[in-house]
């Protein structure tokens, strides 16, 4: 049998321990040896081709903090799961991930609009954490409502804005505005009316249509008839190209289209090019961030692009990553400002005390993303610019200086 | 060797649950159940709180499409009506100042009854048509009132496609604002609604049904209305959904459409083909398969091959592969569901060790 043996000098040290671990701050006991960042994406379903080029974002991310030596000296890990692009099924993996990592989840990516608003109202106490998406829902950047949600770009809103200040600029006189009948499609509409009469644009067709579908040469009828010099399409992931664009030139139209961010991805408008012909040359469009191989002074995207050729070698992405990857790679980094600026104040990683680190984050270069420096205002960033298309380079190039609105 | 159980007395003949193992069986589940918001995580509550909220809504299902007979792949847009219904009529309640404690008691039923007015109306063409056209007629309820919901000129009561904030339901002053306090709710709701629908099928009304799914036109001869009862059970499937739709709502910080599209009817009806149709329990096990099985999937493959992103690329596909063939498992080995399987578990331990099933 083991005898207990109580000396002093085991006393005092049980006492010194206790007390060193007790009036320890709380922000040490809170500092784990990681940081999680959580990710639900849409790996399976209608949107897994996004999803599956979004997903190699993380790990070359996690690659390129952790050699840099972390966060503050916390390594990063990153915990991807499945959606399906079903806001339920993020909403479970959000709190599967909470149930078993606890504290260490510092903050969580999610896959769309839906998703984002459905968590929005559960981030309370200690379920809240701090969270980016692939949305740029205008509903999203208010601080009131959606105090830690943030998004690394312009709303569909400000994205609007950017392209008709653009059209404006070029002496456009007349636009049309063709979208999805989906939350993602309507979302900028009415502010794009408002700003269009504020700037002098006439807007002569607002036409909702489906996401994607049979009846669309009946819309391009009613662009025929409109006749403007401008279309701005919205709320479609390029589905539309072909029968809207490809349609309006066989009517003999000039009228210039454009898109904002989810229409703007290189690697489809290369494939329907390659299939469907060049209608797409010209087509224009708003982008919050640089190519990645636009990457002179742009430090960020040159490591990118190195990492990637090492990491990615035989995949499409060696030579050239998705914008939708750069979104990712451009909300990390703002992420990782925030916690490091929260762990130089001493802080827990808590969802409030990130929020009030974003919101230091002013005139910042984030390694050129954006070609300018950038402020988090309103849980977003307001800069974008307009890209052009070739179709005989296979490029998007810039059209326009970096506007912030 | 026993061959069956002794039933002395009409009241041991009558009883549902009518032998201790399936006694042992029913009653471990309400104490799982009960113990659940005690010692569960929030992320088991979760998916406890969304098998709950699913088994309401398949028993609806299954007095429509197992006891009537009466396909039906449009049962999310009742689920639809009483997640909006619910969260509308706390709005109007609170308009008219009618206390936010007794609100529930006046909401839920009313959004059921909402429910189940939309139902007798979506029950209509099964007066007409069976079969697949009936299913095919019934599809087109999920798209209108999806299509009803997102309608602008609706908006201001529904939230068009931004949806809807929820209410926190209040019982008598007990606000039931977390996840935890709502499954109790949702707990009580689920058993309370198996109970009443299995007892459904002990009277008139539950027999009538279970004649015009056997043959309709018998059951016509046999004077039972075909108009009345078929549109009955709409109502009554229809009204089971509309709770369902409620206790999502109050689940739920909000209410978007996407969560109510054609996939939410498919999985009713694929919960209710594993379970098994017609049976007490065939949506509680159709429900747990349904629901539990992709979580299974992710913790099992997420364990085998890790939580790095490269797994999770490999992890997703393969994880609806597997479920797709497990469903199709199911119903080539056992189509009479997960309820056969326990029958058969439920029969041997009764008669071990004579027989075995």
């Amino acid at each position: 049998m083991t005898k207990f043996n109580m000396t002093r000098r085991s006393v005092l040290a049980g006492a010194a321990a206790g007390t060193a671990t007790l009036g320890m701050p709380a922000y040490l006991r809170a500092m784990s040896s990681e940081f999680i960042i959580g990710a639900s994406l849409p790996l399976t379903g209608p949107f897994a081709t996004a999803g599956q080029l979004i997903a190699p974002a993380f790990s070359l991310y996690e690659k390129i903090i952790n050699d840099e030596g972390g966060i503050a000296g916390t390594k990063i890990k990153f915990s991807t799961e499945d959606s399906g692009y079903v806001p339920q099924n993020a909403l479970a993996n959000y709190q599967r991930l909470l149930a078993s990592e606890g504290d260490k989840v510092v903050a969580y990516y999610g896959d769309s609009t839906g998703f984002m608003k459905l968590v929005g109202p559960e981030l309370k106490g200690d379920q809240a954490r701090m969270m980016t998406s692939t949305s740029f829902a205008s509903d999203l950047a208010n601080p009131e409502t959606h105090p830690y949600q943030f998004m690394s770009g312009p709303t569909y809103e400000d994205q609007f804005n950017i392209l008709l200040q653009d059209i404006a600029a070029k002496g456009g006189k007349t636009v049309a505005f063709v979208h999805s009948n989906t939350e993602f499609g309507t979302d900028p509409i009415k502010s794009g009316q408002a700003k269009a009469a504020e700037l002098g644009l006439e807007v002569v067709l607002v036409e909702s249509t489906k996401p994607q579908g049979a009846d669309i040469p009946t819309h391009v009828t009613k662009i025929a008839q409109a006749n403007p010099d401008y279309c701005i399409l919205q709320g479609y992931v390029t589905g539309v190209w072909p029968q809207l664009i490809g349609g309006a030139r066989q009517f003999g139209l000039t009228t210039k289209f454009m898109g904002t961010f989810w229409g703007m991805e290189k690697l489809i408008a290369d494939r329907v090019t390659a299939e469907a012909g060049p209608f797409l040359e010209g087509y224009q469009g708003v982008m919050p961030y640089r190519y990645s191989y636009d990457t002179e002074n742009a430090p960020r995207l040159q490591q990118i692009a190195a990492i990637s050729k090492v990491a990615l070698a035989g995949t499409p992405l060696e030579n050239y990553f998705p914008t939708w990857g750069i979104q990712a790679f451009a909300s990390l980094d703002i992420l990782t400002i925030a916690l490091r600026r929260n762990a130089e104040m001493g802080k827990a990683p808590t969802a409030d005390n990130l929020a009030a680190a974003l919101a230091t984050i002013k005139d910042v270069d984030l390694g050129g993303y954006f070609g300018t420096n950038i402020s988090v205002e309103n849980n977003k960033v307001g800069t974008g610019r307009v890209y052009q298309y070739s179709a005989e380079s296979r490029l998007f190039t810039p059209t326009s200086d970096w506007l912030t609105v | 060797m026993i061959n069956g159980n002794l039933k002395a007395t009409y009241a041991a003949d009558e009883k549902i649950v009518d032998n201790r193992y399936k006694f042992s069986f029913v009653w471990g589940l309400a104490v799982l159940a009960a113990l659940l918001p005690i010692f569960a995580n929030d992320y088991v509550i979760l998916v406890a709180c969304q098998v709950g909220i699913m088994v309401v809504a398949v028993v609806g299902l299954n007095v429509l499409t197992g006891y009537t007979g009466l396909m039906s792949l449009g049962h999310a847009a009742f689920v639809a009506i009483g997640a909006y219904g619910v969260t509308i009529l706390h709005h109007a309640a609170s308009a008219l100042s009618i206390p936010e404690g007794i609100q529930p008691f006046l909401t839920i039923p009313g959004a059921m009854a909402l429910a189940a007015v939309i139902g007798l109306i979506v029950g209509l063409p099964s007066l007409r048509v069976k079969g697949v056209y009936l299913a095919v007629a019934t599809l087109s309820a999920n798209f209108i009132i999806i299509f009803l919901i997102e309608l602008d000129a609706l908006a201001p009561w529904t939230g068009g496609k931004t949806g809807l904030t929820t209410v926190d339901p209040s019982i008598f002053g007990w606000v039931l604002d977390t996840q935890r306090e709502v499954f109790i709710l949702i707990a009580v709701m689920a058993f309370s609604t198996v109970l009443l629908v299995q007892n459904l099928f002990r009277t008139r009304v539950g027999r009538a049904f279970i004649a015009i799914r056997e043959r309709d036109y018998s059951a016509e001869i046999l004077g039972i209305s075909l108009l009345r009862y078929k549109l009955t059970s709409f109502a009554i499937s229809a009204a089971c959904c509309g709770l369902a739709g409620a206790l999502m709502a109050y689940f739920y910080a909000r209410v978007l459409p996407e969560q109510f599209e054609l996939l939410l009817s498919l999985q009713l009806v694929a919960a209710l083909i594993v379970g098994g149709m017609g049976r007490t329990m065939g949506p509680v096990f159709g429900v747990l398969v349904i629901v539990l099985s992709p979580e299974l999937l992710k913790v099992i493959l997420s364990a085998i091959a890790g939580d790095s992103i490269e797994a999770a690329q490999f992890r997703a596909p393969l994880q609806e592969i597997i479920f797709g063939l497990l469903i199709i498992g199911f119903i080539m080995f056992e189509p009479l569901g997960m309820t056969q399987i326990s029958d058969r578990v439920f029969r041997a331990l009764n008669r071990w060790p004579f027989a075995r099933g």
